[in-house]
């Protein structure tokens, strides 16, 4: 890219994009086609969904042996089980014979999963048992073993978050995560018991970019007070904090493009849900995270914050919601929300929490709505030929890096900032640019003392 | 839902049904027009206005399709309602302008007498349209069941509920009332 109209001219739909002519973030531009180009995102499916860990299912959806949860991985369609010793599998939601679907369900208890179309029935662990006219098929000589469910490459779980990938030469989840598990603990940890995850689940389509809704959760406090006004006023009278006027105590880190935009204020998030007894008992809980983990992260358990964990699934502290952004083409996704608490809390703080994330973060909800609403249009202009070849800013905050400090990852001043975005399209285009992980540049390495 | 089709002899009468039949009518003109504060107007001070998501479960699951302490896009009582409404009528509602274009639509309505005095179950089905800026189209369809109460010489809605047919709901937002 050349500066301020720099984009190919060249590049069309029908042609490979060049990544290298998508982004200068040290000059803080990169190119619309990343919304819209299809050649780009059919190599997303490839290099970032086939690849990368993603989250599949919280610890707590599934307990007992059968209990399952169908989900997606990119546009594979996957079955989420726990098994008879506890551990917990992961197959492509597809028949080995014709290819149908075995689960329709979006979530239940399963000693098997038929499918509809020949019979063919599957055990929890995937293994072929039997299927209708299956004389027919001994009589063949079919292999029986060679044609379970296929499983997921790897599954893992860090603090009742599970995360599977469809690669097996992936890194450890562990290593993945790298330096966000240290403020991941800040909310999934605040004491022995975790979160589990209450109600359903929420699904919407948004017809933009995934990257949007990823980008806007990974380091995007900005829109807060603009984006959000509307819906700051109605639930607690006044407009959000103007945030960018007191960047000494909020921060931005990353890792890998993994982002968490945060400042210290404890309750600022939960704040928003306009209900007292949330930011009562964040207010009981902060002492004992703070001797659980330590005081900075006790001051990140419900503040303005938000947090995306790269590539696809996102959550704010305080809030409680937790959503993965599926991508449904370049210019669709299926939005999955469900709410998370601590597991210790009372139920009646469950059901308050339950509660005000849906009427803030849902289709219907008070902050959601105008969410929506820029995504697509920041998505639907880029269909305009001369538009999609105008570059795009992301430059705030540069220079705002922290070098002198304990905190782990790549640490910033100020969460008004878009060192998280740049971040996270750093590790796109590393992603995008390498045919297997090896050849992944190793840009951030965990620091072990940290976690 | 409660089963109401063998209560004949519940049902409210021709004059009281056509009495029903209006102040749903003219509810559905008010969300169509945004006279947001006139139809909160209409709400019982106990209200629970209550529309569930659907879940795929299979038919021997003990959770059903539409269950209570599930993902609900509206779980609200009063006060949530008039927050909802408080942000429509910001300037700085951005997405509501230029203002959506609305068109409930409301139809198949049976009423009974609930057991207590004053208290009527209204079921009714409906159709919302909504149109925004150049080509967003939504539409919802759906089945209610309601709980009026009489009041003055109108009703006002105590308990609705609010059956939606989508398991993944198709639009980005839902910036009304149903």
């Amino acid at each position: 890219m050349n500066g301020r109209k720099g984009i190919d001219p060249q590049t069309s739909c029908r042609e490979d994009v060049a990544l290298e002519s998508l982004m200068d973030l040290d000059k803080g531009r990169m190119s619309r086609l990343v919304f819209q180009h299809p050649g780009l995102y059919e190599r997303e499916l490839e290099r970032i969904f086939a690849r990368c860990w993603l989250f599949v299912a919280h610890e707590s959806q599934i307990p007992k042996a059968g209990d399952y949860v169908t989900t997606y991985m990119g546009q594979d369609n996957v079955i989420i089980v726990r098994q008879k010793d506890g551990g917990i599998k992961g197959f492509l939601n597809s028949c080995p014979h014709r290819g149908n679907k075995v689960c329709f369900a979006d979530a239940g208890n399963a000693r098997q999963f038929i499918c509809n179309y020949h019979g063919w029935s599957f055990a929890i662990d995937g293994r072929l048992k039997g299927m209708h006219a299956s004389e027919a098929f001994d009589s063949t000589g079919f292999d029986f073993e060679g044609h379970g469910l296929h499983p997921v490459a790897r599954i893992d779980s860090y603090r009742g978050l599970v995360f599977a990938t469809l690669d097996d030469r992936a890194p450890d989840l562990a290593d993945y995560l790298g330096d966000m598990r240290y403020y991941l603990d800040a909310v999934f940890d605040m004491d022995d018991e975790g979160t589990e995850f209450v109600g359903g689940c929420v699904k919407s389509v948004i017809r933009c970019n995934w990257k949007l809704a990823a980008e806007n959760f990974v380091g995007d406090a900005l829109h807060a007070g603009w984006t959000h006004d509307s819906g700051a006023r109605a639930m607690v009278g006044e407009g959000v904090d103007d945030l960018h006027k007191s960047p000494e105590r909020s921060y931005q880190v990353n890792f890998n493009g993994h982002g968490w935009e945060f400042n210290q204020d404890i309750i600022g998030n939960c704040a928003s849900l306009g209900d007292k007894e949330l930011v009562k008992y964040l207010y009981a809980m902060q002492p004992r995270v703070a001797e659980r983990l330590d005081d900075f992260r006790s001051r990140m358990i419900g503040s303005i914050s938000s947090c995306t964990i790269f590539p696809n699934t996102s959550f704010l502290a305080g809030q409680n919601t937790f959503r993965t952004w599926h991508p449904r083409g370049p210019q669709e996704i299926e939005l999955h929300v469900w709410t998370f608490v601590n597991k210790s809390a009372p139920p009646e703080i469950k059901e308050r929490w339950r509660k005000g994330s849906m009427l803030t973060f849902s289709p219907s909800g008070v902050f959601e709505m105008d969410d929506g609403e820029n995504w697509e249009y920041a998505t639907r202009t880029n269909d305009g030929y001369v538009t999609r070849r105008q570059d795009l800013y992301i430059g705030l905050g540069r220079h705002t890096r922290v070098h002198d400090t304990s905190l782990p990852g790549n640490v910033y001043q100020g969460q008004v900032n878009e060192a998280n975005q740049r971040a996270f399209y750093q590790r796109w285009l590393d992603l995008m640019g390498a045919a297997v992980w090896s050849d992944v540049p190793r840009r951030d390495v965990p620091t072990e003392a940290a976690v | 839902m409660n089963d109401n089709c063998a209560m004949a002899d519940a049902a409210v009468d021709m004059l009281l049904h056509h009495r029903i039949t209006q102040f749903l009518y003219r509810e559905a003109r008010l969300l169509d027009a945004e006279r947001w504060g006139e139809w909160l107007a209409l709400m019982a001070e106990d209200i629970h206005y209550w529309m569930p998501m659907p879940e795929n479960r299979r038919r021997a699951d003990r959770m059903k399709a539409y269950e209570a302490g599930r993902g609900a896009l509206f779980d609200d009582g009063l006060l949530d309602l008039h927050r909802r409404v408080a942000r429509f009528k910001q300037p700085s509602a951005w997405a509501e302008d230029p203002p959506t274009r609305h068109a409930h639509v409301v139809s198949g309505v049976e009423a009974f007498h609930a057991e207590a005095a004053g208290e009527y179950v209204v079921h009714s089905t409906f159709v919302n349209y909504r149109s925004r800026g150049e080509r967003d189209n939504d539409f919802l369809v759906g089945r209610r069941e309601d709980l009026l109460r009489a009041h003055a010489n109108e009703f006002r809605l105590a308990r609705r509920t609010i059956f939606i047919t989508q398991s993944v709901f198709l639009a980005k937002n839902l910036n009304t009332f149903l």
